[in-house]
């Protein structure tokens, strides 16, 4: 009997721990986020765009589109968060060496770390942060990009969702001579000339907006109108009616 | 020829009385209902389907380890993207067909609870300027109210929108973005789809006009609906 309690109970209890668990779930996983991305401080680069990244989950959809970009050039292009980052773009104090441009090494108080590599095909993961061969080349300075099903972790799907995650496309032309180059070699790879990992445009993952708008005070709302001229409607026609029948009798007394 | 009789007479006049009657109160009805303002129009509500994206984006389907990061299992696909704009904030918008022209769009933002706000000025439509500028990649998002607490207001007439009608927004740059109108839908505030609204737009620049609609509920003092006009950019 006392047994029997303690087992309802128990299942009582985490029936309805159930819906609440369910509930904080599904607010975590999913969302519709959206990021414009600007110009990053102090790197001079003309270009813009907007990143869309749909979260499912731990699966994230992603669409870009970005134009003013150095043209025929591989862009790097990342997903980053970091739990101790700003969750922001890089502004023009986080030049910490002061030579007056923002490289990988500054950018990364505002954004921190890669935790998805935009690649065209194959893996996405941080590893794939320099795979310059499979980043799309921007040809005639543009970028139109979509890949879907890139599976996360649980934390960096949230990340996203909270509005913590940041997209940053890289590759500079400082010099404006078509290409990268330049003595100044990459922090994240010296094979590369710094031009080539400098971020050039960034933007952070913005929640959508809640739900719909208020936007009505109710001055031409007229909740019995509909009932008012139904009824009015209907006497009307009842005369119409009524009226034939007088007629009929007016041109019956002739 | 029928012999008219005084029961027959009778008839005639009370009938002549009715109709008399039935015209002054039914014709005061009518008239006491499309009196002062009119309600404004409403599009039908939307079916109850939800938006492609949110139910494919629910569907449990692939179930991958969480810990399993950056794996990745679709190829990237290289598709047209529709004409883009450089970004620049709106000025004005002008929607002939429903009499929209309104000067001086305001900046909106979320609220603590990150719902869109509406303009303080139920004279000026509002822009969401957290997202893309009208004509940039993605959903660019304007707003305003269909009425004030005295009449109507500058998206009155939203519900009346059609597809095919023409959209314009001049942005700052002088540059006018042209949209056209894809569809108009009224949605319950109580199940807005978001990401139908405001989630990616498979490579098109595009714009949504949101108002409110349905009936209004005198104790909150809102209305239950919102009224969203669907719209993307034309060269």
């Amino acid at each position: 009997m006392r047994t029997t309690t303690k087992i309802a109970t128990v299942a009582l209890g985490s029936a309805a721990l159930l819906p609440f668990l369910g509930a904080g779930i599904a607010q975590a996983a999913d969302g519709n986020t959206t990021a414009t991305l600007r110009p990053v401080a102090l790197n001079g680069v003309k270009a813009n765009g907007t990143a869309m990244v749909t979260v499912s989950g731990t699966r994230i959809d992603v669409t870009m589109a970005a134009s003013g970009l150095l043209a025929g050039s591989p862009h790097a292009a990342h997903i980053h968060f970091g739990a101790d980052a700003r969750h922001e773009c890089p502004v023009a104090g986080d030049d910490a060496k002061g030579d007056g441009t923002i490289n990988t090494t500054d950018g990364g108080p505002a954004y921190g770390p890669i935790v998805v590599s935009l690649t065209k095909t194959g893996d996405t993961s941080p590893k794939s942060g320099l795979a310059v061969d499979r980043f799309d080349t921007a040809p005639g300075g543009k970028i139109s990009y979509e890949r879907g099903s890139i599976n996360v972790s649980s934390d960096v799907a949230q990340a996203i969702t909270e509005g913590k995650a940041v997209v940053v496309v890289h590759g500079v032309d400082h010099n404006d001579n078509g290409k990268y180059d330049g003595e100044t070699k990459s922090d994240l790879d010296p094979s590369l000339p710094t031009e080539a990992t400098d971020p050039a445009i960034c933007g952070v993952l913005n929640a959508a907006p809640a739900g719909g708008m208020d936007t009505g005070a109710g001055g031409t709302s007229t909740p019995n109108n509909e009932g008012m001229l139904l009824l009015g409607g209907g006497l009307l026609i009842a005369a119409v009616g009524s009226g034939a029948f007088t007629a009929r009798k007016a041109r019956n007394r002739v | 020829m029928s012999h008219p009789t005084k029961f027959g007479d009778r008839r005639g006049s009370i009938a002549a009385a009715v109709t008399v009657v039935l015209l002054l109160v039914g014709g005061a009805l009518v008239g006491k209902a499309y009196s002062g303002t009119q309600s404004p129009p409403q599009p039908p509500a939307a079916q109850s389907a939800p938006s492609s994206a949110a139910s494919a984006s629910s569907s449990p389907g692939t179930t991958l380890s969480p810990s399993s990061s950056a794996t990745t299992s679709t190829p990237a696909s290289t598709s047209e993207f529709g004409p883009i704009m450089p970004p620049s904030s709106p000025i004005s918008l002008a929607i002939p067909s429903i009499g929209v022209n309104t000067k001086g769009i305001v900046d909106l933002k979320l609220d603590k609870n990150g719902k869109l706000e509406a303009p303080q000025d139920f004279q000026k439509a509002g822009w969401y300027a957290n997202g893309p500028t009208p004509g940039e990649f993605g959903p660019a998002v304007i707003g305003a109210h269909v009425d004030s607490k005295s009449g109507p207001a500058v998206f009155y007439r939203l519900g009346s929108l059609k597809k095919g009608a023409q959209v314009s927004v001049v942005r700052k740059d002088g540059s006018t973005a042209r949209f056209v109108i894809d569809r108009v839908a009224r949605y319950p505030k109580n199940a807005f789809p978001t990401a139908t609204v405001y989630g990616d737009t498979n490579g098109r620049a595009e714009l949504r006009l949101i108002t409110c609609g349905g009936a209004f509920d005198q104790s909150t003092g809102h209305y239950v609906d919102n009224i969203v006009a669907f719209a993307h950019l034309i060269r």
